[in-house]
């Protein structure tokens, strides 16, 4: 979302009404525009190592992961004060045991 | 010698004959003193500036229109969800009493000046007071606040209810909003409501109808959904940037459609005007696709294995979201 510049100068932001005059930052979706985001999500693994302290193999713990994507608009920039999950993805993904 | 004074005097003459239709015709303002507030003069309570604008006579024949228009953020304009009304509150404490210029220090000292950064978009309808008003809708605001501290049930639903009084409604729009272009168009006049004809109305108060220029056009709803700073105040604020950023990032790259195609036609809403919070508009904003599956990383000996996940957002809006 639009990252509101304090009184329009320097670096600092403000959220308020009587101080924002500008955009020192913008994570929103401009018009018309496609935006990708990409992540990497490790599964949950236990390293075994040997004598030496060396990693010798990486345990898988659970070869499913759900994964739960939200968009979320943040009107205060923080979860606590009226936050609104525009969109919610869920998805379960395995990897070879 | 004494052709040449006649000439001199037709001349003078022709010139001051020039200078009144000038006058007449073009001066600013020409048409101003018709508008609400040049007939009835500026409200000095809210009480008087609610009856100024009072919209209620619209329900008898359009309260399909009505209805719709009340399930919208534009009827409760000021109180909002409670959260509306507590900004202002703070926007006032945090912002002009606090600073150096601005001339008031305490509640009290509060002008309609000061309250146009809020009341620009919230209550346009304020510039037609009296600075009287301005204290008065400061008052009840810290009414309000300090009867919901206070536990005061009585006290917050008065005070609720003068501030639902205050919103955007018939009028403002179909009235005071109706014409942006006043040096080109004239002044919205008082007994006139605007919209799509020209001819009688059938109101008492409001017996003529004539066709807005814009409330079919995006600048109508810029007004307020707005191009960013507010420039024209002595100390500026940006809430919405709607409008400048349909100007500059939609319509610079080739987008045709209004804010009321898609607002109130496409949406099927109609004057219950909505953003984010409808499920119709959120649906129809961002195309959003996800690509989730499961991937291993062998380096040497050891195995990572690890979810890829990709994620498309599209925004099908003609604005930035968020933006208001």
């Amino acid at each position: 979302m639009p990252m509101p510049q304090k009184m329009g100068r320097g670096d600092e932001m403000g959220r308020g009404p009587y101080e924002k005059s500008g955009i020192i930052n913008d994570t929103g979706l401009p018009p018309g525009k496609t935006v990708e985001e990409h992540f990497e999500i490790p599964f949950y693994t236990e390293d075994v190592t040997d004598d030496d302290d060396r990693v010798i193999e990486r345990k898988l713990m659970d070869n499913t992961l759900e994964i739960n994507v939200k968009l979320w608009y943040l009107p205060y920039g923080n979860k606590q004060s009226d936050p609104f999950i525009w969109q919610d993805f869920t998805k379960k993904v395995t990897v070879s045991e | 010698m004494k052709m040449t004074k006649i000439t001199l005097k037709a001349l003078l003459a022709c010139a001051a004959a020039f200078a009144l239709i000038a006058t007449t015709t073009f001066a600013a303002g020409v048409g101003k003193d018709g508008t609400i507030v040049g007939k009835k003069g500026k409200a000095t309570t809210i009480a008087e500036l609610v009856a100024m604008y009072d919209s209620t006579g619209c329900i008898d024949c359009h309260e399909d229109i009505h209805d719709e228009w009340a399930n919208s953020a534009h009827s409760r304009s000021v109180y909002g969800t409670g959260r509306t009304a507590a900004t202002m509150k703070s926007a006032l404490e945090n912002g002009v009493l606090s600073w150096a210029f601005s001339g008031a220090t305490n509640p009290e000292d509060v002008e309609v000046e000061h309250l146009m950064g809020c009341a620009k978009c919230h209550l346009p309808q304020l510039a037609d007071a009296t600075d009287a008003v301005a204290k008065e809708f400061i008052a009840d605001i810290y009414g309000l606040m300090d009867a919901y501290r206070n536990d005061d049930e009585t006290k917050f639903e008065d005070m609720k209810d003068i501030l639902l009084s205050l919103n955007i409604n018939c009028l403002v729009c179909h009235n005071k909003m109706a014409i942006t272009h006043k040096w080109t168009d004239g002044y919205p006049q008082d007994g006139t409501i605007y919209g799509s004809y020209d001819g009688e109305h059938e109101d008492e108060a409001f017996p003529h109808a004539k066709v807005s220029p814009i409330m079919s056009e995006s600048i109508f709803c810029g007004q307020c959904h707005g191009l960013g700073p507010n420039f024209e105040l002595d100390n500026p604020t940006q809430c919405a940037t709607a409008y400048g950023s349909y100007l500059w990032a939609y319509t610079a790259e080739g987008g045709t459609e209004t804010c009321q195609e898609c607002h109130m036609e496409k949406s099927g809403l109609g004057h219950d005007m909505q953003s984010y919070r409808s499920k119709v508009m959120s649906d129809a904003a961002v195309d959003f696709e996800v690509e989730a599956y499961g991937a291993k990383w062998r380096d040497g000996r050891l195995v990572t294995p690890k979810a890829i996940v990709k994620v498309k957002m599209t925004n099908r809006t003609g604005h930035a979201i968020p933006d208001g």
